[in-house]
C-alpha cells in the first residue's frame, strides 16, 4: 500500500487521480475513513489555504486541490454514512439569486466538506425559496450564501427574511461571503457569520455552530 | 477619472438592459455623466459578455444586471479547434461599435474610449471561468488554441473601434489576475502583447484593466509592452508606481463597491485625498475607480469623488 502521505501530497498538488487511487488502496487495506480525512486531507487543505494567503498558490491551485479532495471524499462519504458518523453540520450552499459566479462557492464547498460538514450545493442563482426548502426538506442547519455583485447582495437579506417568514430562521445559522460582502453588511442583515475568504469559511462555520 | 457609465442610469431613468442593447441608451447615460462632471473623455459601457456572445455563448440577461455567460461553449480540444472566430459587429458587439461611432459625434469632441474584454478573460468565458483556471494546469494546449482565436477576434474588434472613431480602448482582463504571475504571463500577457503590437500606437491607446492583479503580478503585466494600465483595489498602487517605468501610466484604484457604493460621500472624499497623497510623488498616476462603477453607486459619491479631485 502506498504511504498515506501520498494522499496529503495528492490533495496539496491538486492530483485528483492519485488522491482517488491512494484513498481506494487505503480503504481496501482497512484504514479508517475518518483517519484519511482528518490526518491527511484536512491538513492538506489547510496548507493549501495557507499557501493561498501567502500568494504561493492562486485560484487554479485552490480549485485543483478542492477537486482532488472531492475525488477522495466521494469514496469516503458513503462509508461514513453507513457507519453512522455524523457530519459536523449540514450546509446548504449557493450563490444568491441573480448571481452566476461560482468560484468562491466551489472553494468554500470543498473546504467545508474537508472540515467534516455535509454540503448540499444548490448551485448558482439560488432563490430564497430554494434556501428555505433546503432547511425544511433537507435538514440544513447552516445556510451559506455567496454574492459577487453589489446588485445581488440584497438577495442575502431577502433570504434571511424568507427564512424568518418560513418560521425556520431560528433553526439555522446564516453565513455569508463574497467580494463586496463585509462584516458590517453581515451584521446589518442579521447573518450569523461572515468570512472574507474561502479558507476562513470553516472556522466561521465552526464558530457559528458552537463547535 | 472613474470608469463609469451605468451610474448615468440614475439620471436618464433607463435600465441596465437598455444600456447593453441600445446604443442611444448607453450614449444618453454616458453623456449625462459627461455633462454633470465635465469629463475630458467618454466611454462605452463595460460589458464582458458581448464578445463571448458573438462566439456563440449563451447569455443570461435581466433588466437590472449586466449580462453574464452561462454554461460552457467549449469543453474539448476538438471543439476549441473547430470553433469559428466571429467578426466585429456580430451580435451585441455591434451595440458598442455604434455607441463609439455616435460618441465621436459629440459637439464638444471629448476623447472617446471603447471597452472590450481581454483574451484570457474571453477564453475563460468560452470554457467556463472556474474550468479555465484549472485548465491552465490540466489542459494548457486547449487554452492556447482558444487564446489564439480570442486574440484574432479582439485584434479585429479593437481595429473596428478605431475605425468607428475611438481614441483608444480599455481592455478588461480581470480573470488573469486570479492566476499566478507566471501563468498570467503565459496565458494573458503574451497574447495582449500581440494585440498591442497590432493596434496600439501614438494615435490609438490600449489601456489594460486588470482589477484582480496584485503587486506581485506587476512584472508579468508590464510584459504586455503597453503604456497604460488600470488597476483595482488589490493593487498596492503607490508601490507599483515606484516599480513601473516612468513612461508607463498607472490608473486606479478606488474600490468601486467598498468606496463608491458602500461609503458615505465624506468617506469617499477622504479616500480620494489619501490616495492622492500616497501617489503625489508620481506624475504617471491617474486617479480612477478600481473597476467599473456599478449602477447602484449613489451619484452623491461620484459628486464627492470629482469634487475631491479638483
Amino acid at each position: 500500500m502506498q504511504d498515506l502521505k501520498a494522499l496529503h501530497e495528492a490533495v496539496l498538488n491538486g492530483d485528483a487521480k492519485t488522491a482517488k487511487a491512494v484513498t481506494e488502496q487505503a480503504l481496501a487495506a482497512g484504514i479508517e475513513p475518518m483517519k484519511l480525512v482528518q490526518e491527511y486531507m484536512v491538513p492538506a487543505m489547510a496548507e493549501v489555504g495557507r499557501r493561498f494567503e501567502c500568494n504561493e498558490y492562486f485560484v487554479p491551485e485552490l480549485l485543483l486541490a478542492a477537486r482532488a479532495m472531492k475525488a477522495a471524499l466521494e469514496l469516503i462519504r458513503p462509508l461514513l454514512t453507513a457507519s453512522g458518523v455524523q457530519p459536523v453540520a449540514r450546509v446548504a450552499l449557493g450563490t444568491v439569486k441573480g448571481d452566476l459566479h461560482d468560484i468562491g462557492k466551489n472553494l468554500v464547498a470543498a473546504m467545508l466538506e474537508g472540515g467534516g460538514y455535509e454540503v448540499i450545493d444548490l448551485g448558482v442563482n439560488v432563490t430564497p425559496e430554494q434556501f428555505v426548502a433546503a432547511v425544511k426538506e433537507k435538514g440544513a442547519n447552516i445556510i451559506a450564501m455567496s454574492a459577487l455583485l453589489t446588485t445581488t447582495m440584497p438577495a442575502m437579506k431577502t433570504t434571511v427574511d424568507a427564512l424568518q417568514q418560513a418560521g425556520v430562521r431560528q433553526q439555522v445559522k446564516v453565513l455569508i461571503g463574497g467580494a463586496p460582502v463585509t462584516q458590517k453588511y453581515a451584521d446589518e442583515i442579521g447573518a450569523d457569520g461572515f468570512s472574507e475568504s474561502a479558507a476562513g469559511a470553516v472556522a466561521v462555520a465552526k464558530k457559528a455552530v458552537g463547535n | 477619472m472613474p470608469i463609469a457609465v451605468y451610474p448615468g442610469l440614475t439620471l436618464t431613468g433607463a435600465k441596465v438592459c437598455d444600456i447593453v442593447t441600445k446604443p442611444q441608451a448607453q450614449i444618453d447615460a454616458q453623456v449625462a455623466l459627461h455633462e454633470r462632471y465635465h469629463t475630458p473623455f467618454v466611454l462605452s459601457a463595460m460589458d464582458l459578455s458581448a464578445e463571448a456572445e458573438a462566439f456563440g455563448c449563451t447569455i443570461h440577461s435581466s433588466e437590472t444586471e449586466i449580462p453574464s455567460v452561462t454554461g460552457r461553449l467549449v469543453t474539448t480540444l476538438e471543439q476549441a479547434q473547430k470553433l469559428s472566430v466571429p467578426q466585429p459587429g456580430d451580435k451585441r458587439t455591434a451595440v458598442y461599435l455604434e455607441t463609439v461611432r455616435r460618441l465621436r459625434q459629440l459637439p464638444d469632441r471629448p476623447l472617446v474610449f471603447g471597452g472590450g474584454i481581454g483574451p484570457f478573460s474571453l477564453a475563460a468565458r468560452l470554457v467556463g471561468v472556474s474550468e479555465a483556471m484549472e485548465m491552465t494546469v490540466t489542459e494548457p494546449d486547449l487554452m492556447h488554441v482558444l487564446l489564439e482565436k480570442c486574440t484574432v477576434f479582439i485584434t479585429a474588434y479593437l481595429r473596428a473601434f478605431r475605425e468607428a472613431g475611438a481614441n483608444g480602448v480599455i481592455m478588461a482582463e480581470p480573470a488573469a489576475g486570479l492566476l499566478s504571475p507566471r501563468s498570467l504571463s503565459q496565458f494573458s500577457s503574451a497574447y495582449i502583447r500581440q494585440i498591442g503590437e497590432a493596434v496600439a500606437d501614438g494615435q490609438f491607446a490600449l489601456i489594460l484593466h486588470n482589477c484582480a492583479a496584485k503587486l506581485l503580478h506587476l512584472p508579468a503585466v508590464l510584459e504586455t509592452g503597453l503604456k497604460s494600465f488600470h488597476f483595482g483595489a488589490p493593487m498596492d498602487i503607490a508601490t507599483a508606481l515606484g516599480k513601473a517605468p516612468a513612461d508607463v501610466v498607472l490608473c486606479g484604484n478606488l474600490d468601486p463597491t467598498a468606496a463608491f457604493v458602500q461609503l458615505p460621500p465624506a468617506e469617499v472624499t477622504a479616500r480620494v485625498a489619501k490616495l492622492l497623497s500616497a501617489t503625489a510623488a508620481h506624475r504617471n498616476f491617474v486617479l480612477s475607480s478600481g473597476c467599473d462603477v456599478p449602477p447602484s453607486a449613489p451619484l452623491a459619491n461620484l459628486d464627492a469623488f470629482y469634487e475631491a479631485m479638483k
